[in-house]
């Protein structure tokens, strides 16, 4: 369980852009948060990893061992054990261009073994088998040898997918996971990442409201740093040009087809 | 006329030109008085160079056969460039890692190793080899102990750099794991400076080898010794074989170092 | 028939289990493979430190019985400065005409040496001259034009102007190789006199590079100058290496600290310019 509250944050500029933004995510639920481009939702997703600090306002996390934690107030060595179980997705795949597709994978236990034993590269069969599994399951295990800078765009996201999967994590945080992939293989993922829900929180940014209605079970709206919308993931045509912006709506009457979205 | 903005009319141009280089021109005769310096006598005073040629050629190869020390003064300037710019490099690398914000939280530490890094920057390599010809003795002994120091010094602050400019993200990544520092710079760090550091190193190794053998005259020992003494000793036709030797190894080593550079950054380190 | 189609796409793109073993890092023993580097590297080591006569701890000895000679190096001489200051001066001057003038020579060796420019005979010709140059240290070349022209300023610009032409050269020769075809076509396309070519097609395009190689050449020319000096070019270099022989150490150490002063302020020079410069 991630229980968020009341955090705000403001730019060094002065501009606001997490605004009092409170909710929370528990086991079962796959919430997909949606929100106009540079509406804050990214930036919530770093403060729920701890990757920044809000300046006000508290985030718990549940963790495995029980116990809740307050992550903005860890001191570093115990954020650095909860950021263990936490799967990010980043936005721009974050993967190490150099290494492999396998090791960018491993990257993803590299907090749960020791620095001694990861400095020396002593991976075991058993986790090497495992983060080709991860692979398996977004359809990139035939890349396993191959360099990551020599992928396409896409098979970057299912790398990065799969290594936030191989962290077995106990809160994944998938910042718009689909973004580079064909229409098929986002379902591959999304139908992936729908049943992990069941044993963990699951919050993934999308800019794809037709996708999240037909997975997500909640949906969250952002609009400039603050939460307009939390609730049934079906959104009328109505509550989207209110999230998005009227251009919405113009684009739509000039076509006089079927909506895009 | 008034003047477009954002555009300098052509006369005036023409005259911004013409200034700037009549001005340098006279700065530049103005610099050559000053020193006593005369580019004329380049060509009245050219049969001194006609001379020296006639009393260099042919060049003496027979010392190749005569002289084996000639041969432990090549191993010599081609080892000591190879030890200067392995231990250098190392060193450079460690001071590097001390002086970069990824990899250095402590600021304290990082002045420090700045400030060392510095130093040796600007330390002419003439005082330094002056020193160890001093304190260690004429020989290569002396002649890598300074090239160590001013690779150090060069390498280092190119080395921070690199180490600065490497994307940041997937270190961000590395860390969002749960990751400690050293296994950011590990699996983080490491993997996008190791390209860098491997040419810079045969790099290192081309401008080692001829530094080196500047270092030679001032007894750094080497192919650079020789040389000295053989011009020294008004010996210019085996002066001049010295040189010829010395071109092909320079040449060779370049061509080697380059070979290997590309074979080794093809490979997947 | 979907779920079927799927299932046989997810076998094809599947690698056979020996595929995926071979990729796993740490099979056959993953750094079995940086044993042979590494030890050829090590071995090399030891060679190079036999040949080199390394011992360390000599070096602490000699360091150790030296440091009260060495410790004067730390009082510099103040009263000295007034009869440095002409020869810091000649150092900095012979840096700055031998790149003035090496940087001028070095385009007309550069457009002699792009092949976009020049016919293949005078390209290879100027090119494999060139490269025996850079062969060459300046220190070597000074040498022996001491040997022709005797000491003195004039054999140490004339060699930093060689080394400048064999070094900036190349460089711009190749700056002038990866030049767009589109400034050279289009120059010729209004029907410009080769030298017109040539000049506002060619040189004017490098103004840039040929400055930032010419402050890049400046700052090691000042490095070089001191070396030099110690040989016969005259200047601060030369002040150094004498005062550090007859062991007028406080002298010496004024001298070096001149030199440093002179280091950093061409370093910060050059960085200011190239500042104004490109900005
Ligand atoms: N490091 C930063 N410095 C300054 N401004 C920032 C920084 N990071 C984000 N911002 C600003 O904060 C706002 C929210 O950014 P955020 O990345 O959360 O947007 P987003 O909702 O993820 O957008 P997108 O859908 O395009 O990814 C943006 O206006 C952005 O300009
Ligand atoms: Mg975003």
């Amino acid at each position: 369980m991630i229980e968020v509250r009341h955090i705000c944050k403001t730019l060094p500029g002065g501009r606001r852009v997490l605004d009092d933004l409170s909710f929370t995510v528990r086991k079962g639920e796959f919430v997909g948060v949606l929100g106009a481009s540079g509406a804050g939702k990214t930036l919530t997703l770093r403060c729920l990893n701890g990757l920044l600090k809000p300046d006000s306002g508290s985030i718990l996390i549940a963790l495995p061992g029980g116990g809740v934690e307050d992550i903005c107030k860890v001191p570093s060595r115990k954020l650095r054990q909860i950021r263990q179980r936490i799967g990010v997705v980043f936005q721009g795949y974050h993967l190490v261009k150099r290494l492999t597709v396998l090791e960018n994978v491993l990257v993803g236990r590299l907090g749960q073994i020791s620095t001694f034993r990861s400095l020396i590269y002593g991976f075991k069969d058993k986790e090497a088998e495992e983060a080709v599994a991860a692979l398996e399951k977004v359809k990139v295990a035939h890349l396993a040898g191959a360099r990551v800078s020599s992928l396409s765009g896409g098979e970057m996201q299912r790398v990065a997918i799969a290594r936030a999967i191989f962290q077995n994590p106990h809160l994944l945080l998938a910042d718009e996971p689909i973004s580079n992939l064909d229409p098929s293989n986002a379902k591959v993922i999304m139908r992936l990442i729908r049943p992990l829900c069941e044993e963990m929180p699951v919050i993934g940014v999308f800019h794809q409201p037709e996708m999240t209605a037909k997975y997500c079970t909640r949906i969250i709206a952002i609009k400039e740093g603050r939460i307009v919308y939390d609730g049934q993931p079906v959104l009328t045509q109505e509550q989207l040009i209110d999230i998005y912006g009227e251009e919405l709506r113009q684009i739509e009457n000039h076509n006089h087809e079927r909506p895009v979205l | 006329m008034n003047a477009v903005p954002g555009y300098t009319l052509p006369s005036i141009k023409y005259k911004q030109k013409a200034t700037i280089a009549t001005a340098v021109a006279f700065v530049f005769v103005g610099l050559c008085v000053a020193m006593g310096f005369d580019p004329a006598l380049l060509f009245t005073e050219f049969h001194y160079v006609r001379d020296l040629a006639g009393s260099m050629t042919p060049p003496n190869f027979k010392v190749f056969w005569s002289d084996a020390g000639i041969y432990m003064a090549i191993a010599e300037s081609l080892c000591m460039a190879f030890l200067g710019t392995l231990l250098g490099g190392l060193g450079g690398l460690a001071l590097a890692f001390g002086s970069a914000g990824p990899t250095m939280p402590w600021k304290g530490v990082r002045m420090v190793c700045r400030g060392i890094l510095t130093l040796l920057r600007v330390i002419p390599t003439l005082i330094l080899i002056l020193i160890f010809v001093v304190s260690v003795g004429i020989g290569p002994f002396s002649g890598v102990l300074t090239l160590l120091l001013a690779t150090i010094g060069g390498f280092g602050q190119l080395f921070t750099q690199v180490i600065e400019q490497a994307e940041p993200k997937p270190l961000e990544a590395v860390y969002s794991v749960g990751a400690s520092r050293v296994q950011v710079i590990r699996f983080g760090l490491w993997p996008q400076v190791l390209p860098s550091f491997i040419a810079n190193m045969f790099y290192a190794y081309d401008v080692n080898l001829r530094a080196g053998i500047g270092l030679g005259i001032f007894g750094g020992g080497g192919v650079g010794f020789q040389l000295f003494m053989a011009i020294r000793l008004l010996h210019y036709k085996e002066a001049f074989a010295l040189i010829c030797v010395t071109v092909v190894l320079i040449v060779l080593m370049e061509k080697a170092s380059d070979l290997l550079r590309t074979s080794l950054l093809q490979k997947n380190l | 028939m979907n779920v079927l189609s799927y299932k046989k796409n997810r076998m094809s793109t599947l690698p056979s289990k020996r595929d995926r073993a071979s990729a796993l890092p740490y099979k056959g023993g993953r750094y079995l493979r940086y044993l042979l580097p590494l030890g050829v590297l090590g071995v090399l080591t030891w060679l190079s430190s036999m040949v080199c006569h390394t011992n360390w701890a000599s070096l602490a000895k000699g360091i150790h019985e030296s440091l009260p000679y060495f410790k004067n190096l730390l009082a510099p001489d103040w009263s000295a400065l007034s009869s440095l200051l002409k020869p810091a001066l000649d150092s900095v001057l012979i840096a700055l005409v031998g790149t003035f003038a090496g940087t001028l020579i070095a385009v007309f060796f550069a457009l002699s040496a792009a092949s976009n420019v020049a016919p293949r005979p005078v390209r290879f010709i100027v090119r494999a001259l060139m490269g025996i140059e850079r062969a060459l240290p300046e220190i070597v070349i000074l040498l022996f034009l001491v040997a022709a022209f005797g000491m003195g300023p004039f054999s140490g610009v004339l060699s930093l102007t060689i080394g400048c032409v064999g070094m900036l050269g190349k460089l711009l020769a190749d700056a002038i190789e990866e030049l767009d075809p589109v400034y050279i076509e289009s120059m010729e396309a209004v029907g410009a006199r080769k030298v017109q070519v040539l000049f506002f097609g060619v040189i004017q395009p490098i103004v840039p590079t040929i400055v930032s190689y010419g402050l890049f050449r400046f700052e090691m020319s000042i490095r070089l100058s001191i070396v030099l000096g110690a040989v016969g070019a005259g200047g601060i270099g030369m002040e150094l290496y004498r005062a550090f022989s007859l062991y007028e150490y406080p002298r010496a150490s004024m001298a070096l600290l001149l030199i440093l002063v002179l280091v950093f302020l061409s370093e910060r020079g050059a960085a200011y310019l190239r500042k104004k410069y490109f900005t």
